[in-house]
């Protein structure tokens, strides 16, 4: 079947699933890329943002405090803010730089200030701002955030979101596969149909019962292959008128045949035993008249016209009835007969070199056969005569216990086979052997000759009989 | 290559000089000191007698026309309280100018602050106020009322007490004084309801805005006491104390000076007595 022997990779539905899927993948990666970065920007944005609100708060809360000298005051309240999860340390430094409160995990020495949490490098976000009361410059405050609660955080979101993505994206193949299958179900059974189709079995049909393109390439479909199985019936149909034809014209052609040379062998008879023996009595007659003219020279003379002309009838009667019927056929069997065929051709086209190669053991063979093999060596003699022009001719007879083999080779002129022939020889060759159940084939090409190669059924005379019987 | 001509060369000569001349005022007056120069920063304390930013606000052009003019920085600082302000004077010294409540000046001095000038005014009343929608109209209407006062060590809680006694009102007794932080804050106790009335000095009240005066009603007002002091510490050499006094009293002469004191609300300084301080002490003690 058709659609068994697609490759899945190369199915239009496999391809088309893939591509959705694949598709969909892509987009839900990008996504879900597009997702952990806005959640790293958002986690360092919101981080950034709460260190500058509380930075702010404290610096514009500490002015006072600073102008008072009130650190005991300030302190208290830093500690407050310092239970902030993030919050790693809290400096305040005077007018003088000279540190008046420290909180948490102060650094040692001055902190590398971030503009950004993308920007740490030591895992705390330090950033500080100037206490100012009134535009006046009071101190500085200067703060640490951890980013190891901010980082936990980005990795809970991304595994959280990647977890969701990777279901997303199963879920999404699961629900576009069995879409997709629902959808491309028609293809498949499109697919399947014409693979029928191409098996010869036109009574498949492929429902319609939507209204899309598949339902209308369907109809188109069902459509299509009722006219083919017409077409195809009226095909059948007119194939066997014309088998049926064929048929009886050979049948009318070979009967014609056996007919021709029925009439041939009654026309070549009747002409031996009639005007054969009126020749003979003519002549007989003809000749007493002389033998008894005394003298009389006007009777002698014309008893030896009568003479004359009734040998050359006869010599004619018997060229006619070699011609109809030889009679060396029927007396002393084929391989004689070829032989004296061969002997003619050979007086008749002294250029020739014609050679025979007869080792067929024929003497019990049934009359139509051979007549019809007899007949088929004269026409390819004729025809090597008339268009051959060729040099050397070799006919070879043989046979076994079951088929005889006739094998006529020439090196003239050939012919070539796709060339239609305007003569009925090869025509009548073909049907002579085709009535006997045999088989005629040619071998040729443009100056290269011709080997016609004839093997037929051996008929013994016994089996005809019995078969006619 | 260059060819100089004699007019070129001339007029090269002459910016060179200007350069050198310009460097060299420059320089000059980079290297200008005073003989407050070598004491480094000068702290500049003032009684908390208002919150932290408004004092920084209100005397921050007071400090920079000291620093302008002794050439050295001068830093506001004060303290949470009064009690810690003249602790911190009393024990430390810290501050190097001391703008300080007269009632507090005698225990500075003590310490050896030396008194230099004082706020050239009449004297500091404090007084009582209400809402005008009150019905309190004489200091005997605060009988078991509510009264809004400042911080206890300050001159206006003491002048506030004494003149309730001196009324017949025994404070915390026959009247509940709700203690707030600063002037301002009393007074916009009683106006926002908190308390039946308010106490405070004369000049914050001035400067509170006019709807909010035009709200409220005084009802009583007491003595006049002597305005705030200002001395320097023992810290302080004399040439540099002069060197102060000096541009203090002339401030209500020069342009420069009169911004600063119109700035800070005040008339100008003047020579002061310690005596006078040490009066109002002795009348607060009683």
């Amino acid at each position: 079947m058709l659609h068994k022997s697609i490759p899945i990779l190369h199915s239009l539905r496999f391809r088309l699933i893939a591509s959705v899927v694949t598709i969909e993948i892509i987009m839900l990666s990008i996504l879900v890329l597009n997702n952990i970065s806005i959640i790293h920007t958002t986690h360092t944005d919101r981080l950034r943002d709460t260190a500058s609100s509380i930075l702010q708060q404290i610096a514009n809360t500490s002015g006072r405090h600073m102008v008072a000298v009130d650190y005991a005051t300030l302190e208290a309240y830093l500690s407050n803010t310092l239970h902030y999860n993030e919050l790693a340390y809290i400096v305040i430094t005077d007018r003088d730089d000279r540190t008046v409160i420290s909180l948490g995990e102060a650094p040692k020495q001055k902190a590398e200030i971030d503009t950004h949490p993308k920007q740490v490098k030591d895992g705390i976000f330090d950033v500080t701002d100037d206490i100012t009361v009134a535009d006046q410059f009071m101190g500085r405050v200067w703060m640490g955030f951890s980013l190891s609660i901010m980082h936990d955080a980005i990795l809970t979101s991304r595994n959280r979101g990647i977890t969701i993505a990777l279901i997303e994206i199963i879920l999404t193949i699961l629900v576009t596969v069995i879409i997709g299958l629902g959808l491309t179900r028609r293809l498949a059974l499109l697919s399947s149909a014409a693979a029928q189709v191409e098996a010869g079995n036109y009574s498949v049909s492929i429902p319609t019962e939507k209204n899309d393109e598949i339902s209308q390439t369907a109809t188109a479909f069902n459509r299509m292959v009722a006219e083919v199985d017409n077409q195809t019936q009226q095909l059948k149909k007119a194939e066997a008128q014309s088998s049926k034809l064929l048929k009886e014209n050979r049948q009318l052609i070979h009967t014609s045949l056996e007919v021709q040379e029925q009439e041939r062998k009654y026309l070549a008879r009747e002409l031996h035993d009639e005007m054969g023996q009126c020749l003979t009595a003519i002549q007989a007659d003809a000749e007493l008249i002389r033998d008894n003219s005394h003298g009389n020279s006007q009777l002698q003379t014309s008893a030896e016209a009568i003479i004359n002309v009734s040998s050359r009838v006869y010599d004619v009667v018997h060229s006619m009835m070699h011609r109809l019927r030889p009679s060396i056929l029927d007396n002393l069997g084929l391989v004689e007969a070829i032989k004296e065929e061969i002997v003619g051709f050979e007086n008749r086209n002294p250029n020739i070199l014609c050679e025979c190669k007869c080792s067929a053991d024929l003497n019990n063979l049934d009359e139509r056969t051979g007549i019809s093999l007899y007949r088929i060596m004269q026409e390819c003699l004729t025809n090597i005569s008339k268009h051959a022009a060729a040099t050397e001719v070799c006919i070879e007879l043989s046979n076994t216990d079951k088929i005889i083999l006739l094998r006529v080779s020439d090196n003239g002129s050939g012919f070539d086979v796709d060339t239609p022939v305007r003569g009925l020889g090869l025509i009548g060759m073909r049907e002579r052997v085709s009535s006997l159940g045999g088989e005629l084939l040619l071998k040729t090409e443009p100056h290269k000759g011709l080997i016609i190669n004839i093997n037929v059924p051996l008929h013994t005379l016994e089996q005809t009989q019995k078969v006619k019987t | 290559m260059f060819v100089l001509n004699g007019k070129t060369r001339l007029n090269l000569i002459g910016i060179m000089s200007l350069i050198l001349i310009s460097g060299y005022s420059v320089n000059s007056r980079a290297t200008e000191t005073t003989s407050c120069t070598p004491l480094g920063p000068l702290t500049f304390g003032i009684l908390p007698f208002i919150s932290a930013e408004q004092l920084v606000n209100r005397f921050t052009p007071f400090a920079q026309y000291l620093h302008k003019h002794l050439k050295v920085p001068v830093r506001i600082e004060t303290a949470p309280n009064f009690l810690q302000f003249a602790n911190r004077t009393r024990d430390q010294q810290r501050y190097d100018i001391l703008f300080t409540a007269p009632h507090l000046f005698p225990q500075a001095s003590k310490a050896g602050y030396r008194l230099i000038a004082g706020v050239n005014s009449p004297g500091m009343r404090a007084i009582f106020v209400t809402p005008k929608n009150s019905h309190i109209h004489t200091l005997s209407d605060l009988k078991d009322k509510r009264l809004a006062t400042v911080q206890p060590m300050s001159l206006a809680s003491l002048m506030i007490k004494k003149h309730l006694n001196d009324n017949g009102l025994k404070p915390d007794v026959d009247v509940t004084l709700v203690i707030t932080p600063t002037h301002d804050a009393s007074l916009l106790s009683s106006s926002l309801g908190i308390t039946d009335a308010s106490s405070l000095m004369r000049p914050p009240y001035e400067a509170a805005s006019q709807a909010l005066r035009d709200s409220m009603r005084i009802i009583a007002e007491t003595e006049t006491a002597p305005h705030m002091p200002i001395s320097v510490s023992p810290r302080i050499s004399t040439k540099c104390e002069t060197e102060i006094t000096a541009l203090l009293l002339k401030m209500d002469v020069i342009p420069e000076g009169k911004a600063v004191l119109k700035h800070n609300r005040f008339a100008g300084f003047k020579h002061a007595d310690e005596k006078d301080y040490q009066r109002v002490r002795d009348l607060l003690r009683e």
